[in-house]
């Protein structure tokens, strides 16, 4: 059993927005938010929508945390799930250089062809000098950086972290996906899902929800043995799962039939953010993270698959 | 006290070696050798820069397979083989992998973005290898692993925060073994790209020297075993080291450039410093980072400077980039590999290319050819893209 951490503050992003005011909106809060963080009267300008998605997000952690921004220190990290949101940019750039060799490689594009450029962007913006990780695990990538940014704040590695995914689906390489590679896609469109996570209670900043315990597994038994480390984990038994919540998985009803195997007989829900890949996980612990409703019991059992990188769960309590 | 995390085994596949020989890897790095030369795996003619250090790809598959995916597979295969740690052994969920890189399976990307302008119904077949998170897929499949399995994508630093990772994975109880490392295969996409910022280099790499002109790409693949003491004692299998300590931390300066006087990666030495309990005296060798572009060669040599104080000027330094130019996610790895056997030999190889000392790198690169030193413990830099910083300290067992 490991001790909980602290869920200090979330911010949560959807695109494409239903409506235009929606999306207008959200132009006005990046043009808000990167005015705010412009350094020496210098202008900000970011290349792509991802961008704009994982700072929002970012700023809204942060900002529900009470944390100063720029920060200026490296008491606080990024870890970010990302993956199928750059597909999209690397597909754009080299087919440039297809169509007319050097000339056609944009020193503006490339470097957002590199998975760690989202995390780099948050940390330059925000001044966060802590450790910075990316990490490509398509569907679970947030939910493998939530399990590293908690293991650096139980390990005292980083005091905190802001961690979660952001992704931006988009057509370049989904035509042609391999089904082996892909599941549950939404359409096209995107979102982020950043947590400021550290002790709970420290100092100044309350804690809104815990992460009580997160698990992962490889493998022909994944989502079992990612339920069984996870519990391990929080130590809890599954009977006091109050619910459980299913982010982007493979096959929903193997998780099911695994979830009902490990002995958690709560009811399951589907996340309505299912189709997000990397933002997937985190959107759904953000879910699970508000505040339990009348008639709620016990935490909430997170799981989410992917093809390729196995299992994740995660055991959340709202309302700390 | 914590329990050690030792490594036990050991695979490199790079231009030296396409088959994964570790003693011709390490026999040419002292030797001096370099394998930067002129692009192989596509048409660079157009490019004003047109060398980089590629692996005999005739050598390593059959022409289908992403290269990356090849080299992976075998340096992993031979650290199994070097740890004595048979695939499909290992105790359930208590054995993963970490793969750091960069590029994934971008080979894979362009031919199938090649195919698709040539309008063929079959591009999307080679996407197989193509997702970033296939690679350590594969390989946790093919050796029957269930523990934990990573992918990380920190630029140029990938490759350290890998083995930082699983470090931190064992030393938490959540894994017995890891086997970590990292991969990159030379592209187009990337060779274009860095081309377009002006940071190739013509002809040679030159860490650390006052005509250094930039970088050239580079491929490989490097991974260690890494375990639990007790679990490599209750094996039996002997230590060639221990990984003592890992950290990571950022610039918040710039996308593309370091910072300046490098504020985030004399953090991260510092802070690895603390993690290991070692002091800067106690650091015999520095495996640098040295991508022998203006930028990261001087920022580094500050850094160093401010991280080990007076130790600075007085430890061996070297970069292996120019002999084997920047493998990008394979870099941190192979340096890893590189601290291994200079541990193991007392042995460190030099900075190749290193002719005209630059006044602002004034401290012992180590120039011309490789130097008996007895090497208890070494330090491992990685600076990258973003402003990703890692750094790892590795001790020799006795």
């Amino acid at each position: 059993m490991s001790p909980p951490v602290g869920i200090l503050g979330v911010g949560a992003v959807r695109a494409p927005e239903a409506t235009q005011p929606d999306a207008e909106a959200r132009a006005d809060r990046v043009r808000g938010t990167l005015a705010a963080l412009s350094r020496d009267g210098m202008p900000v300008r970011l290349i792509h929508g991802i961008e704009e998605l994982a700072v929002l997000a970012a700023h809204a952690a942060l900002r529900g945390a009470g944390i100063p921004v720029p920060y200026r220190g490296d008491g606080l990290g990024v870890v970010l799930g990302v993956e199928e949101g750059i597909d999209g940019i690397k597909a754009r750039y080299y087919r440039g250089v297809l169509a007319d060799g050097p000339l056609g490689a944009s020193p503006l594009t490339f470097p957002l062809t590199t998975p760690n450029a989202i995390a780099a962007r948050i940390s330059i913006l925000f001044d966060l000098r802590g450790e910075t990780l990316t990490i490509g695990g398509g569907n679970v990538a947030g939910a493998q950086a939530l399990g590293l940014a908690a293991r650096a704040v139980r390990g005292g590695h980083s005091a905190m972290t802001l961690a979660g995914g952001v992704t931006c689906l988009e057509r370049e390489f989904l035509e042609g996906a391999s089904p082996a590679s892909r599941s549950e896609l939404g359409p096209p469109g995107g979102g982020a899902c950043l947590f400021l996570l550290g002790p709970p209670g420290p100092a100044g900043f309350a804690a809104t929800a815990r992460l009580l315990g997160y698990g992962e597994g490889f493998g022909p038994d994944n989502v079992r043995d990612a339920i069984r480390t996870c519990l391990e984990d929080a130590g809890i038994p599954p009977t006091a799962i109050g619910a459980v919540r299913t982010a982007a998985v493979c096959d929903r009803r193997s998780v099911v039939q695994a979830v009902r195997g490990a002995g958690v007989g709560a009811g399951i829900a589907r996340s309505p953010s299912s189709g997000l890949c990397a933002a997937s996980f985190p959107l759904a612990v953000a879910e699970a993270a508000q505040p339990p409703t009348a008639g709620a019991h016990g935490p909430v059992l997170v799981v989410g698959t992917d093809c390729l990188a196995g299992a994740a769960v995660a055991v959340v309590q709202g309302g700390a | 006290m914590r329990e050690r995390v030792v490594v036990t085994g050991l695979g490199v596949v790079s231009p030296f070696n396409p088959d994964g020989d570790r003693e011709r890897f390490w026999a040419s790095l002292c030797a001096g050798e370099t394998a930067v030369g002129a692009v192989r795996s596509f048409d660079a003619s157009a490019y004003a820069c047109r060398v980089a250090a590629e692996v005999d790809r005739r050598l390593l598959h059959d022409g289908a397979a992403d290269p990356a995916f090849c080299m992976a597979e075998r340096a992993f295969d031979r650290s199994l083989e070097h740890a004595g740690v048979a695939p499909r052994t290992a105790a359930p969920g208590r054995t993963g992998v970490v793969v750091g890189t960069v590029l994934g399976g971008t080979v894979s990307g362009e031919r199938y973005l090649r195919a698709r302008a040539r309008g063929d119904p079959g591009a999307a077949e080679t996407l197989a290898q193509y997702p970033l998170r296939a690679i350590a897929a594969g390989l946790a499949a093919k050796a029957g692993l269930t523990g934990p399995v990573l992918t990380v994508s920190t630029a140029c630093a990938s490759g350290t925060d890998a083995i930082g990772l699983a470090y931190r994975t064992i030393a938490s109880g959540a894994a017995d073994v890891m086997v970590a490392g990292g991969v990159d295969a030379v592209c187009e996409l990337s060779f274009s790209g860095f081309c377009a910022l002006r940071a190739l280099t013509p002809d040679r790499v030159r860490p650390f020297s006052r005509n250094r002109t930039g970088l050239a790409l580079g491929e490989a693949a490097a991974f260690l075993v890494l375990e639990r003491d007790g679990s490599a004692r209750e094996r039996g299998a002997p230590p060639l080291a221990h990984v003592a300590g890992y950290a990571a931390r950022a610039d918040a300066f710039h996308l593309t450039a370091p910072h300046r006087d490098g504020r985030g990666l004399a953090a991260a030495v510092t802070a690895v410093l603390e993690d290991a309990a070692v002091a800067p005296d106690e650091i015999d060798y520095v495996s640098a980072h040295g991508t022998g572009t203006p930028y990261n060669d001087r920022m580094e040599t500050l850094a160093l400077k401010t991280a080990l104080g007076a130790r600075a000027a007085r430890v061996p330094i070297s970069s292996v980039k120019g002999a084997l130019g920047h493998a990008f996610g394979g870099a941190g790895a192979v340096e890893a590999a590189v601290c291994l056997l200079a541990i193991r030999d007392g042995l460190v190889p030099p900075t190749v290319n290193l002719e005209e000392p630059d006044p602002e790198c004034d401290l012992d690169f180590v120039p011309g050819r490789a130097r008996r030193v007895a090497v208890r413990t070494a330090l491992s830099v990685s600076a990258g893209f973003g402003g990703q910083n890692a750094a790892l300290v590795i001790r020799g067992c006795r």
